[in-house]
C-alpha cells in the first residue's frame, strides 16, 4: 500500500529524505504548474519547485498535522513565486510566451490542427501579459482559484489574507483581465 | 439600478470563477435572473476564466525529467544541512558535490523502467568508479557550484542593476536590505561553492573575482541606501560588462 500523505510528512519531519522521493513525485507537476503560472518562466518555475520541496523538508517538523499536505506546499510554492517574482521583478520575462513545446504538450490533447495551434499560441501570449499586468496578491488569487481550484477559504490562508480581501482581489482581477484580454476568444 | 448592480458584481465575478456555493450559489444564480447587466458581466467574466483554462501551462511539465529534479533537491537538502552544520566546511567541500554528481550519475545509468527511487546522496556509490571516472565528477561538480553561485550573484545584480524599490521616499532612498543581505550569504559561501584553484575553473577565475567584487560592494551598502551609491555599482558593473561575462561563462561552464 502506497503511504499517505501524512505518512511521508511523519518520515520527513523525522530527517528520513527518502520520503521526499514519493511526495515529490506525487505533487511536484502541480507545485511546477502553480509557479509557472505564477512566473510564466520554465527555468524559474523549475527552481521554484526545488525551493519549495526543499523549504517543504525544512520545515516538515513544522507542519501542523491538521492541514492537508496538497494546499499546504501550493502555499509554499504560490508565496515563494511571490518572493521571486518581487526580487528579480525586472529580470523575469513576464512578458514572454511559454515556448512552443508547452503548447505542443497542451494542443496535442485538444486539437491537431495548425489553426487551433495558432490561436492557442496567441491565448498563451495575452494570457502571460495579462497576468503579468495584475498586482502581485491579484495575481496569486487568480492563480490559486482558476489554476489550482482551491477554494476561498484556502487561498486566504495560503496568503495570509482575509476572505473579504480574497473575494475583492478575484472580482478585480476578473474585471481587469476583462479588459486586456478583450477581443480574445475562449 | 447602479448601486444594486454594484452590490451584486463581486458576486458574479466569483459566481463566474466558481467560487460561491450553496446558498450564496443559488442566489447569485437567481439574481442574474433576473438582472440583463449582471447576465452581461457573467458572460464577460466566463469568458475570461475560459481563457484561462485554455493556458498551456495546465499541461506544461517541468524541463528536466522528474529523477533529475529530485536529485536536485535532495542535493540542495544536503548542502543546506551542512552550511549550518559548524565546523563541516570543509568535508562538504569534498562530499556535497561528489554525492551531488553521484546522484545524478546513477539517474542517468538507470533503468528508464525501473522504480523512481533515488539513492540518499550521502551514501557513497557501491559500483567500483575508478580514479578518472572520480575526477570527471569532481570536476563536473565543481563546474556545476560555480554556475549556481554565477546564477544566485547574478539574481542580485541583476536587482541591484534595475534599481529596487523605494524604502523612503521623501529622503529618496532606495531599498536593498535583502540584496546586501544575499550577497553577504553568498561571499560566505563562496568557498564552498568556487574551487577557483582547480586548474578547470581558471579560465574563470578573473569572472568570479569580478562578481565577488561586485556583491562585496552590495554588501557594504546601507539597507535604506542613497540612489547614487547605487548608480556607482551599476556603473561599474556596466564598465566591466559584467552580466553579459557572467552569462558567457555561465555557458562556458555548462558545456
Amino acid at each position: 500500500m502506497e503511504p499517505s500523505d501524512r505518512d511521508l510528512m511523519g518520515r520527513l519531519a523525522a530527517g528520513d529524505r527518502e520520503a521526499l522521493g514519493p511526495l515529490m513525485e506525487r505533487h511536484h507537476l502541480r507545485v511546477y504548474r502553480i509557479a509557472l503560472s505564477y512566473l510564466r518562466d520554465r527555468d524559474e518555475a523549475q527552481d521554484a519547485v526545488q525551493e519549495t520541496f526543499v523549504k517543504a523538508y525544512q520545515g516538515a517538523a513544522r507542519w501542523d498535522g491538521s492541514a492537508e499536505v496538497a494546499p499546504w506546499l501550493a502555499r509554499i510554492a504560490v508565496n515563494h513565486a511571490i518572493d521571486r517574482y518581487r526580487r528579480g521583478r525586472r529580470r523575469l520575462k513576464a512578458e514572454t510566451p511559454l515556448d512552443d513545446e508547452d503548447h505542443a504538450q497542451r494542443i496535442a490533447v485538444e486539437s491537431p490542427s495548425p489553426e487551433r495551434r495558432a490561436m492557442d499560441r496567441e491565448a498563451g501570449e495575452r494570457i502571460t501579459a495579462a497576468l503579468g499586468g495584475l498586482p502581485d496578491r491579484q495575481r496569486a488569487v487568480v492563480v490559486l482559484r482558476l489554476y489550482e481550484d482551491m477554494n476561498l477559504d484556502e487561498i486566504a490562508r495560503a496568503l495570509d489574507m482575509s476572505l473579504g480581501t480574497v473575494k475583492s482581489s478575484l472580482h478585480r482581477a476578473l474585471r481587469r483581465m476583462r479588459v486586456t484580454l478583450a477581443g480574445l476568444r475562449p | 439600478m447602479t448601486l444594486f448592480h454594484g452590490r451584486w458584481s463581486r458576486r458574479v465575478s466569483l459566481l463566474a470563477a466558481g467560487a460561491l456555493v450553496g446558498g450564496e450559489r443559488a442566489a447569485a444564480l437567481a439574481h442574474v435572473e433576473t438582472c440583463a447587466a449582471c447576465r452581461a458581466e457573467l458572460a464577460a467574466a466566463r469568458d475570461v476564466v475560459a481563457l484561462l483554462e485554455r493556458d498551456p501551462v495546465h499541461a506544461a511539465r517541468p524541463p528536466l525529467p522528474f529523477g533529475a529534479l529530485l536529485a536536485r533537491v535532495q542535493a540542495r537538502v544536503t548542502e543546506a544541512e551542512e552550511a549550518r552544520r559548524p565546523g563541516a566546511a570543509r568535508w562538504a567541500k569534498v562530499a556535497f558535490p561528489l554525492a551531488a554528481a553521484a546522484a545524478i550519475l546513477l539517474l542517468v545509468f538507470r533503468s528508464p523502467s525501473s522504480p523512481p527511487r533515488v539513492p540518499a546522496p550521502s551514501a557513497a556509490p557501491r559500483a567500483t568508479v575508478s580514479e578518472e571516472a572520480l575526477r570527471r565528477l569532481e570536476r563536473s561538480a565543481a563546474r556545476e557550484n560555480a554556475v549556481r553561485y554565477l546564477s544566485e550573484a547574478q539574481d542580485v545584480l541583476v536587482t541591484v542593476a534595475a534599481a529596487p524599490l523605494a524604502c523612503d521616499r521623501k529622503r529618496a532612498r532606495v531599498d536593498v536590505e535583502e540584496e546586501a543581505r544575499r550577497s553577504r550569504e553568498l561571499l560566505s559561501r563562496r568557498a564552498l561553492l568556487v574551487e577557483t584553484d582547480r586548474q578547470e575553473m581558471a579560465g574563470a577565475r578573473p569572472v568570479l573575482e569580478d562578481v565577488s567584487d561586485m556583491l562585496r560592494e552590495v554588501a557594504a551598502l546601507d539597507p535604506c541606501s542613497r540612489p547614487e551609491e547605487l548608480e556607482a555599482i551599476q556603473r561599474q558593473m556596466s564598465r566591466r560588462r559584467l552580466l553579459m561575462k557572467i552569462d558567457l561563462m555561465t555557458r562556458e561552464l555548462q558545456g
